[in-house]
């Protein structure tokens, strides 16, 4: 009896083969892809840049819908076109400049990602500051009175970025937004004639599929009598670009435009917006 | 009080043949690459925590990798290969459990091919590969495996893009070079 139990357990003394553990390399993980791109149909993201990597966006929004098919859905009317280099200096930190065709607009301005949602819901949403100058780069010398001077034609924007991943399917964004004009000369292409535009930026997504989400953009002014900015599209992501195509009650493409613009009525006057998004890394990767 | 004995003294044996006779090798920090090489966009992913096994007396092995730690040099890219490609948050791994099929027997210095067959697992799909590789013994107590095989994305339900699929490459290579200690 004893021996037959020694070969018992020298039987199982024989090493099994142990399988290795299944863990993850890092316990807290960050919620990803809160949004598709940096960018949500006009709106900047707490979608955070890789240090050393580029965003470059074009966007387009075109003329107002209710010209019919005689000018191809406002196609023909001409587009506003923005393009946008974004460079992230850190994880953190990305700097970026724009250069929209309506007033011939330039802007710079930064990103800072100050917090970022966990899986754990130790901290429940993504916080990103951003804050930027642009000027207006109009030729205005067709003018009886003096040409606007360069710091007439600049203008301010601020917003703080508070985001969070409710599930896989559903983002939503709450951006306060201010801009501040230092003359809101009525010469320029904007409808507003106040100095200082406040406004409550809203955004959100729903993910339909896999790699394409139903985004809807809300900014209601808070302290001007312009109609407010409201854009629906979709988003989808092809293998390394990002492309939005949306709706929108606005041509402005810039924060100071977008908050200082009058916008059209929903259904009546919307407009085709189309904005191509892509990610570059530079430098060398390390081997 | 002699059962106890007795007790001990399995104990004892156990645990002298594990330590006589074990010829398993281990390493947390393998290095593992795969290359996708589309018509318009070549890149790499990397990852320098691939875990694995490998017994020598038994003939097998175990590998695995959280895929969480791949990455292809642009953050944005990798976000949305966790999110849509490999779908991470619920296949956070990608494994090989298998067999050698050689009888390896390798002084300190000398090299030797191998093949390993058994099952890769990856995004939820489990399929029967053959991977040759090399094993090369460093030391007494390392062992270096380099292997090298290709992966067919259909063959795992990942999807390539419809759109623009001349950015992700259908076939992947995927290298591994790994040392392994005792």
């Amino acid at each position: 009896m004893k021996f037959r139990f020694i070969a018992l357990v020298l039987l199982l003394a024989q090493p099994a083969f142990a399988q290795l553990e299944r863990k993850l390399a890092s316990e807290t993980q960050e919620v990803e892809l809160i949004f598709h791109a940096p960018r949500h149909i006009n709106l900047l993201t707490v979608e955070p840049l890789d240090k050393k990597t580029l965003h470059f966006a074009i966007m387009h929004t075109f003329g107002p819908l209710n010209g019919g098919i005689q000018n191809l859905y406002g196609l023909d009317n001409g587009a506003n076109i923005q393009f946008s280099f974004e460079y992230a200096l850190s994880d953190k930190f990305s700097l970026a400049a724009s250069r929209s065709s309506r007033d011939k607009f330039y802007n710079l301005y930064g990103r800072y990602h100050l917090l970022t949602q966990t899986q754990d819901n130790k901290i429940p949403f993504s916080l990103s500051l951003m804050g930027g100058a642009g000027v207006n780069t109009s030729d205005y010398t067709f003018l009886q009175e003096a040409n606007p001077n360069f710091t007439d034609r600049t203008s301010y924007a601020a917003q703080i970025m508070i985001a969070r991943k409710f599930s896989d399917k559903i983002s939503l964004q709450v951006s306060p937004m201010m801009a501040y004009f230092n003359d809101p000369n009525p010469i320029y292409l904007i409808d507003g004639d106040q100095n200082l535009y406040l406004a409550l930026g809203l955004s959100g997504k729903y993910k339909i599929t896999g790699k394409s989400s139903l985004t809807f953009q809300y900014i209601p002014n808070l302290n001007s009598d312009l109609r407010s900015n409201v854009g629906v599209g979709i988003d989808i992501e092809a293998g390394g670009h990002v492309f939005q195509m949306y709706f929108v009650t606005s041509q402005a493409l810039n924060e100071q435009y977008l908050l200082a613009s009058n916008n059209g009525r929903i259904g009546e006057e919307f407009r085709i917006g189309f904005n191509v998004n892509r990610v570059f890394a530079t430098g060398r990767r390390k081997k | 009080m002699k059962n106890l004995i007795v007790f001990f003294l399995f104990l004892f044996i156990l645990t002298i043949s594990r330590n006589a006779f074990a010829q398993v090798y281990k390493t947390e920090v393998g290095n593992v690459e795969f290359l996708s090489k589309a018509s318009l966009n070549e890149f790499t992913g990397e990852s320098a925590k691939l875990n694995g096994l490998i017994d020598l007396e038994k003939n097998v092995l175990d590998f695995f990798i959280d895929l969480n730690t791949l990455k292809t040099g642009i953050g944005l890219r990798d976000r949305h290969m966790r999110e849509n490609y490999l779908e991470t948050k619920k296949y956070p791994f990608a494994e090989f459990v298998g067999k050698i099929k050689e009888v390896v027997s390798l002084k300190p210095g000398e090299s030797q091919n191998v093949t390993a067959v058994g099952k890769f697992k990856i995004h939820g799909v489990e399929r029967e590969i053959s991977v040759p590789g090399k094993l090369t013994a460093l030391s007494v107590n390392e062992v270096k495996l380099d292997a090298q095989f290709k992966v067919l994305l259909s063959d795992y339900n990942i999807d390539i893009p419809k759109v623009v699929f001349y950015e992700l490459a259908e076939e992947q290579t995927v290298t591994l070079s790994v040392n392994l200690k005792k």
